[in-house]
């Protein structure tokens, strides 16, 4: 396997796989990840997975960089094949249009479609999770699948509501917090992207994927009511 | 009983070692800017030395204490002061209920710690006190301190044994060139030999856009190979960044776990206390090191704080 030790300080290592955003670098990263949690390494602090590297953030006073590339190097030797990693999918509800989703209509006029097929497209097919990251719960979501033609808007937005979906080309992100946003904004998910409050905070994990799923604005402020009562269970399935 | 907050000055914050686990989540880490004099505070009072303490930045707040305890202030000198008489830094010592800290201005660097013994009731978030402001998480509402707010202690103290030697020599921080050591990485190889070179020759200066997150430095700009762009990767602390534009902003507590540029070299450890300490318009220059000797001065960094805990603490641990 062509891997890269990469310096990152004296007290963190980037373990690289390659250059190319693709599923299949991205999968050695998840592998590579999944293998530290089942076979640790004292002196480990955490890993961040990220497209095509794993930085491994560690202790030298437990373990030096030559001893800890050695340990990595064990552990990359007999990884599990990516065909034996199980997909976890996860449903994202989302309120298309109106209010909460500005751009709809303005997606479809740039497509030449119509307002239905954006939505389609969006919704039929599964988004992979590359990574987290930019805010807590942050996810980089990308199909693989009849990609949209447009890109982000002219001019980015000052502030965007939590609970957003942004679209642009293949990606499809969700806006944990307000923060300006230079993509368009199709719908709104009643889920909540990151709380604070929750022993679990995080909606989603780097390596799942998610569908979304169309709903009506009844469905919406009920999945919204259950959302804050804590009782909502997000429909995850594996395969 | 605790504290009380007549002025929460600049910026005062809680911090502690840092969040670690959740950079995975997009969570940054936070923690201590200056880790040296924060766990120098820590240990003076009796603490471990990675409990949550105040950071206070160039103007610090105006306590009134509404109960007895030992307190430690270390890092700049912010010019403490108890009831209006000059306080020692780099010293336990013991504040009355009632009686009011203030602090005049930053004489020398520009982040203090108050270390308070047995340390302060802020709950933990994901395993920390630390304050992340950016998404208003930790610390106290997850945000800087406040006139009006109250801090308790969990676990206050009017006697520490070895009371009379719990004092340490003060830091002093340069006035003028601040030098930080760097170990080339992870991204050298995004820049032409002109550009490292230019890296390590010419200093640069500290600008105004300097926080918890990052320290931008103006200069002559740094040559690419390419747009400066690379896939978006994790960041460590220290890491030098460097966009487009060519000027390096060195990655802070309160940087983002991951990024999109490349990372000529990372700061050493035990050099990140000097940034932090450090101002607007001061000159930088970047040296380079191996990673052998920054990881041999970071164990060395890391053994002197254990010894003074030894010395200070030694007998509490018993």
């Amino acid at each position: 396997m062509d891997v890269k030790f990469l310096i990152a300080g004296d007290r963190a290592v980037s373990v690289e796989f390659g250059k190319e955003i693709c599923l299949e670098i991205n999968a050695k990263v998840r592998m590579l990840e999944d293998k530290l949690k089942e076979e640790p390494i004292e002196g480990v602090v955490e890993c961040v997975p990220t497209y095509c590297s794993l930085i491994v953030h560690y202790r030298p006073e437990i373990l030096l960089y030559d001893q800890l590339v050695q340990e990595l190097k064990k552990r990359l030797e007999n990884l599990r094949g990516p065909r034996e990693q199980k997909k976890i999918i996860k449903e994202v509800p989302v309120l298309y249009g109106g209010e909460t989703g500005p751009d709809l209509e303005y997606c479809a006029q740039l497509e030449q479609t119509s307002v239905e097929e954006i939505i389609r497209k969006h919704s039929q097919h599964e988004y992979y999770v590359y990574m987290l990251g930019f805010a807590p719960g942050h996810p980089y979501m990308a199909r693989f699948e009849e990609p949209f033609g447009f890109k982000r808007r002219e001019s980015p937005r000052v502030s965007i509501p939590e609970r957003s979906v942004v679209v642009q080309q293949n990606l499809s992100d969700l806006i944990p917090f307000k923060q300006p946003c230079g993509w368009n904004i199709i719908g709104s998910t009643p889920l909540d992207i990151c709380n604070y409050e929750k022993e679990d905070p995080f909606l989603l994990n780097a390596g799942e994927w998610v569908r979304y799923v169309p709903i009506t604005k009844a469905e919406y402020t009920q999945i919204r009511r259950e959302v804050e009562n804590g009782t909502y269970q997000v429909k995850t399935y594996t395969r | 009983m605790g504290i009380s907050v007549e002025n929460g000055g600049i910026l005062t914050t809680v911090q502690d070692e840092g969040r670690f686990g959740y950079q995975a989540y997009g969570v940054s880490t936070s923690g201590a800017m200056d880790s040296h004099a924060f766990h120098i505070a820590n240990l003076l009072v009796g603490n471990k030395m990675t409990e949550g303490a105040l950071e206070m930045t160039f103007m610090g707040p105006t306590l009134t204490f509404t109960c007895d305890n030992i307190i430690a202030v270390t890092g700049g000198d912010l010019m403490p002061m108890l009831d209006g008489q000059p306080m020692p830094m780099y010293q336990a010592v013991l504040v009355r209920k009632g009686q009011k800290l203030q602090f005049g201005g930053a004489r020398n660097g520009c982040r203090g710690y108050i270390a308070f013994a047995g340390g302060l009731e802020i709950p933990e978030v994901m395993g920390s006190k630390s304050t992340l402001l950016r998404n208003n998480l930790g610390g106290v509402k997850g945000r800087k301190l406040e006139k009006g707010d109250t801090i308790a202690f969990t676990a206050p103290k009017t006697e520490l044994s070895n009371m009379e030697n719990r004092k340490v020599p003060a830091d002093i921080y340069p006035a003028d060139e601040v030098v930080l050591r760097v170990v080339l990485g992870p991204q050298d190889d995004e820049f032409t030999e002109r550009g490292i070179r230019s890296f390590f020759w010419n200093s640069g200066v500290i600008t105004d856009e300097f926080d918890r997150m990052g320290c931008r430095i103006e200069r002559e700009p740094i040559e690419h190979k390419g747009d400066g762009n690379i896939n978006t990767d994790g960041i460590s602390l220290g890491s030098i960044q460097v966009p487009a534009n060519g000027k390096p902003i060195i990655m802070l507590a309160d940087r983002q776990s991951t990024g999109g540029y490349a990372k000529i070299g990372t700061v050493i450890s035990v050099d990140l206390p000097k940034i932090a300490q450090s101002r607007p318009g001061q000159k930088v220059r970047f040296i380079q090191v191996s990673l052998e000797l920054a990881q041999s001065l970071y164990i060395r960094e890391r053994n002197k704080m254990l010894e003074l805990d030894e010395k200070l603490n030694g007998q509490e641990a018993l």
